[in-house]
């Protein structure tokens, strides 16, 4: 009796665990008809209930989707250091022509700075000359037409700041300075000649603002002449006042 | 009174907002990083950012960079002290420094030179494009000044720098270009004339220091004139040149 009662329990029991597996089975139906990744996961452990491979094939047959990020890449672009190596500037002063006197003189500079120290100078200026000591004891005498008095030049050269400092201006300025030297090779066109000319001198230059630059510079011109019909070597002292900015 | 209009009505017109200039940020990796007072060694220096702090590059001049830190103190700081330094992704800082490598490899070259000319005096400069480190597209322009006439070149030619890594580097170039004679008036027929000329010549590039070196070349200039002969003019030339 015992025997028969513990048989129907298992009957029953096993009637239930039957009646599971038969109510699972819609749900699995549902599953694959809803997104193919679900549907996997839904195949995946009814087959782990079921211990049937129907599921795998399903699985080959449809392989997971890889999601494809939808972020576009983007282009970096470093930003570019802006140099400010090259300085053009404009210069006034006075220029001294052996035996022609010494008058204004105007000219323009270009200055490439290569180091801290060297900088590359390219510079061209204009000045008329006077009259010389003979041509005003004489009275009427002229040399040289307007034209030939008119000396302009260039120079390209090359100098060294050779004392950079500092100028302070109370408690709360300071301006970047330099002393510096400077020499090259040009051309000197007066009284209707072409010269090849020598130039060397010094300056100061002083930056109230980093892109402004102010110059006090003194330079000789050195070249051989024969105005007088006679080859000898003359000496042109100038010395200017300018100003100049960094770009 | 227009006048008076106009400046009230400028002065009433929006500023346009300019768009703030994008800066280079880098983060210092040494120890720490020194800001100069001025753009050279020479200058005190006066503030220290240190490791892990981060700079904006406002400008350069030479080799030196003018930066401002996060707490918006400015300085100068040296470009061989920034050489170590890393971008905001990480990635190393490079700029391009005045050295053999840069000797060996740039993109531009100019110079200034002394020489002679058919015996006359010649003063030249020149700059140069480098199409590869071997090879270079240079222009001239000259002046030679001498004793029975003065005159311009300008020409154009290709140099080809055998052992760009070499400390002293030989080349040849070969090019074209136009001669223009000004014969002094002291000499009878004083015409001035312009002629086509070419030129093939050698020399040398000695590295010195930092962005220098030394450049000597010899050339033989053919000007072809217009008269039965063409000239054959020798040119001797020597100078500095720098390279950026």
């Amino acid at each position: 009796m015992e025997t028969r009662i513990r048989l129907l329990l298992l009957s029953v029991a096993a009637a239930v665990a039957c009646g599971g597996c038969a109510a699972r089975a819609p749900a699995r139906a549902t599953a694959t008809r809803g997104t193919p990744v679900s549907a996997t996961r839904a195949d995946t452990g009814a087959n782990a209930d079921a211990g049937v491979d129907a599921g795998a094939d399903q699985a080959d047959a449809a392989p997971p989707v890889i999601i494809q990020p939808q972020v576009q890449r983007r282009t970096i672009t470093v930003p570019k250091i802006r140099s400010e190596n090259v300085e053009l500037g404009a210069y006034y002063g006075e220029l001294s022509i052996q035996d022609f006197g010494t008058e204004p003189v105007v000219g323009v500079r270009l200055d490439y700075h290569v180091t801290e120290g060297f900088f590359f100078e390219a510079s061209a200026g204009r000045a008329n000359g006077g009259k010389t000591s003979y041509e005003l004891l004489s009275g009427g005498v002229q040399l040289l037409s307007d034209a030939e008095r008119r000396f302009t030049y260039y120079n390209l050269s090359l100098g060294y700041n050779l004392l950079p400092g500092e100028i302070f201006i109370g408690r709360e300025h300071a301006m970047t300075s330099a002393l510096y030297a400077i020499g090259g090779i040009g051309s000197v066109k007066f009284a209707g000649q072409q010269n090849f000319t020598v130039n060397f001198g010094a300056g100061f230059r002083v930056l109230p603002t980093d892109w402004l630059a102010l110059h006090l510079d003194v330079q000789d011109l050195v070249f051989r002449s024969n105005v007088f019909s006679v080859y000898r070597l003359t000496n042109n002292l100038q010395a200017t006042l300018g100003a100049s900015v960094f770009f | 009174m227009l006048l008076a209009l106009a400046l009230a009505a400028a002065s009433l017109a929006p500023t346009p907002v300019r768009a703030a200039r994008a800066l280079l940020q880098l983060f210092v990796t040494e120890p720490y990083l020194n800001l100069h007072t001025g753009p050279g060694r020479g200058y005190p220096v006066t503030q220290v950012v240190g490791r892990g702090e981060s700079v904006d590059v406002l400008f350069r001049r030479t080799d030196w960079l003018k930066v401002r830190t996060e707490r918006g103190i400015v300085g100068w700081a040296s470009a061989a002290d920034l050489s170590h330094a890393v971008m905001a992704d990480g990635t190393p800082f490079h700029l391009s420094l005045g050295d053999r490598n840069g000797f060996r490899s740039h993109r531009w070259e100019t110079g200034l030179f002394a020489g002679a000319y058919a015996g006359a005096t010649l003063i030249s400069a020149y700059t140069a494009l480098s199409l590869t480190d071997n090879l270079k597209l240079e222009v001239d322009l000259s002046q030679y000044l001498g004793n029975a006439s003065d005159g311009y070149l300008a020409d154009v030619g290709l140099a080809h720098v055998f052992r760009p890594d070499w400390r002293i580097s030989p080349f040849v170039t070969l090019g074209a270009g136009m001669e223009r004679v000004e014969p002094k008036a002291a000499f009878t027929q004083p015409v001035e004339r312009s002629d086509q000329l070419a030129y093939v010549g050698g020399g040398a590039r000695i590295y010195l220091t930092r962005r220098f070196f030394l450049r000597g070349e010899y050339r033989t200039d053919v000007v072809l004139t217009r008269t039965n002969r063409n000239e054959v003019n020798p040119e001797w030339r020597l100078g500095f040149a720098f390279f950026y």
